[in-house]
């Protein structure tokens, strides 16, 4: 066989051998891996570009190493899988840097961590004093992760007090000119829906490059033609103005009424309105 | 444009709120937004109840603007 049809095969086996082996394997980031998945990976690149080039070797030599590889780091995982012992030996452990904002300086040494290394990790985390940090741990991939003190952390919803109710993912609806009929049925919303939608916004399906349906049904759109404004969604607003309005409206006639039993029901009602719009107004906002 | 007007259209406003309310609540994906939107509909509906009321009381005080 003439040496470059065999490489031209070799490649080709070697190219749809390795697409399947990365198909088997975890969906894994380079950045997740410890450092016997990375070996390993690196291992079994080496063993491809060989068997590709050397000739000397015979190829099937080449699949079973990369077959038995392979294996043998699948039941590893398998078992890691399984067993919390078994994964802290293959996978270490997370070594704690930091804690109740004291540095470990022993556990710094044991993992050869240098105190400028620290620094610079807890710097990436946009922590530039140490004295911010309640807890850090160095995982087993060599990223640092962070626990700020309680005064430090970023306010959420949670510390204003705020009550909203959760907000569900929006369901992209429209991709490339083309309706998904899964996410739509998702909602519980047909295809004839959001065509009326459309239109009332008043556009063509033609026309629409993107559009999300949010928790509240409310249809967000991003045209071909990005000439064209598109309007934001107003009805939520405008419920809440139109219920302002009528809060203002009821205090109004509570105040022209000469009738003491209406000037009575007005106001109260007034009241009930005003309490609606309290509630309804963080997520109508 | 009579008080018993303003009244009325106040009160076609309220229901046209209910209606959005319910229409949302219908759609929302989300319980307790859907039971924030449910209350607050159940409300309104009490609040029309009475003013509906009023506007009988209005029409019978000056009938010559009964219907408007």
């Amino acid at each position: 066989m003439l040496n470059w049809i065999e490489v031209l095969l070799r490649t080709i086996g070697m190219v749809l051998l390795l697409f399947f082996v990365a198909k088997l394997s975890s969906k894994k980031q380079v950045a997740q891996l410890s450092y016997f998945d990375y070996i390993s990976r690196i291992s079994l690149g080496g063993i491809a570009a060989i068997m590709v080039v050397d000739l000397r070797v015979n190829f099937l030599y080449g699949v079973l190493a990369i077959i038995v590889w392979i294996g043998i780091t699948y039941t590893l995982d398998f078992i890691a899988l399984k067993s919390k012992i078994f994964r802290d030996f293959i996978e270490g452990k997370g070594i704690v840097l930091i804690k109740d904002g004291k540095i470990m300086e022993e556990n710094l040494k044991k993992e050869q961590f240098t105190t400028d290394m620290l620094l610079k990790q807890l710097r990436s985390k946009n922590v530039f004093k140490f004295a911010d940090v309640e807890f850090a741990v160095l995982e087993p991939t060599g990223e640092v992760n962070i626990l700020l003190k309680r005064n430090m952390q970023p306010v959420t919803l949670k510390d204003l007090h705020e009550k909203i109710p959760n907000e569900k993912e929006p369901q992209t609806v429209i991709m490339d000119g083309k309706i998904l009929n899964e996410p739509l049925a998702t909602l519980g919303l047909s295809p004839a829906w959001l065509l009326s939608q459309l239109e009332k916004q008043g556009f063509s399906i033609d026309n629409v490059f993107l559009a999300q349906v949010d928790s509240y049904g409310q249809v967000t759109v991003d045209l071909y033609d990005d000439k064209i404004k598109v309007p934001q969604p107003t009805e939520l607003p405008l419920l809440l103005s139109s219920l302002k309005k009528s809060q203002a409206d009821l205090e109004l006639f509570a105040l022209e009424t000469e009738n003491k039993d209406a000037k009575q029901m007005y106001m109260k009602n007034a009241e009930k309105v005003k309490d609606i719009i309290l509630k309804v107004t963080p997520i109508l906002q | 444009m009579t008080v018993g007007s303003q009244v009325k259209q106040c009160a076609f406003t309220l229901k046209s709120i209910e209606q959005g309310l319910l229409n949302l609540s219908s759609r929302t994906q989300e319980e307790e937004a859907k039971k924030i939107f449910n209350e607050a509909a159940c409300i309104l509906n009490d609040v029309i109840a009475d003013i509906d009321k009023r506007i009988g009381q209005l029409e019978n005080e000056e009938p010559q603007y009964k219907g408007l």
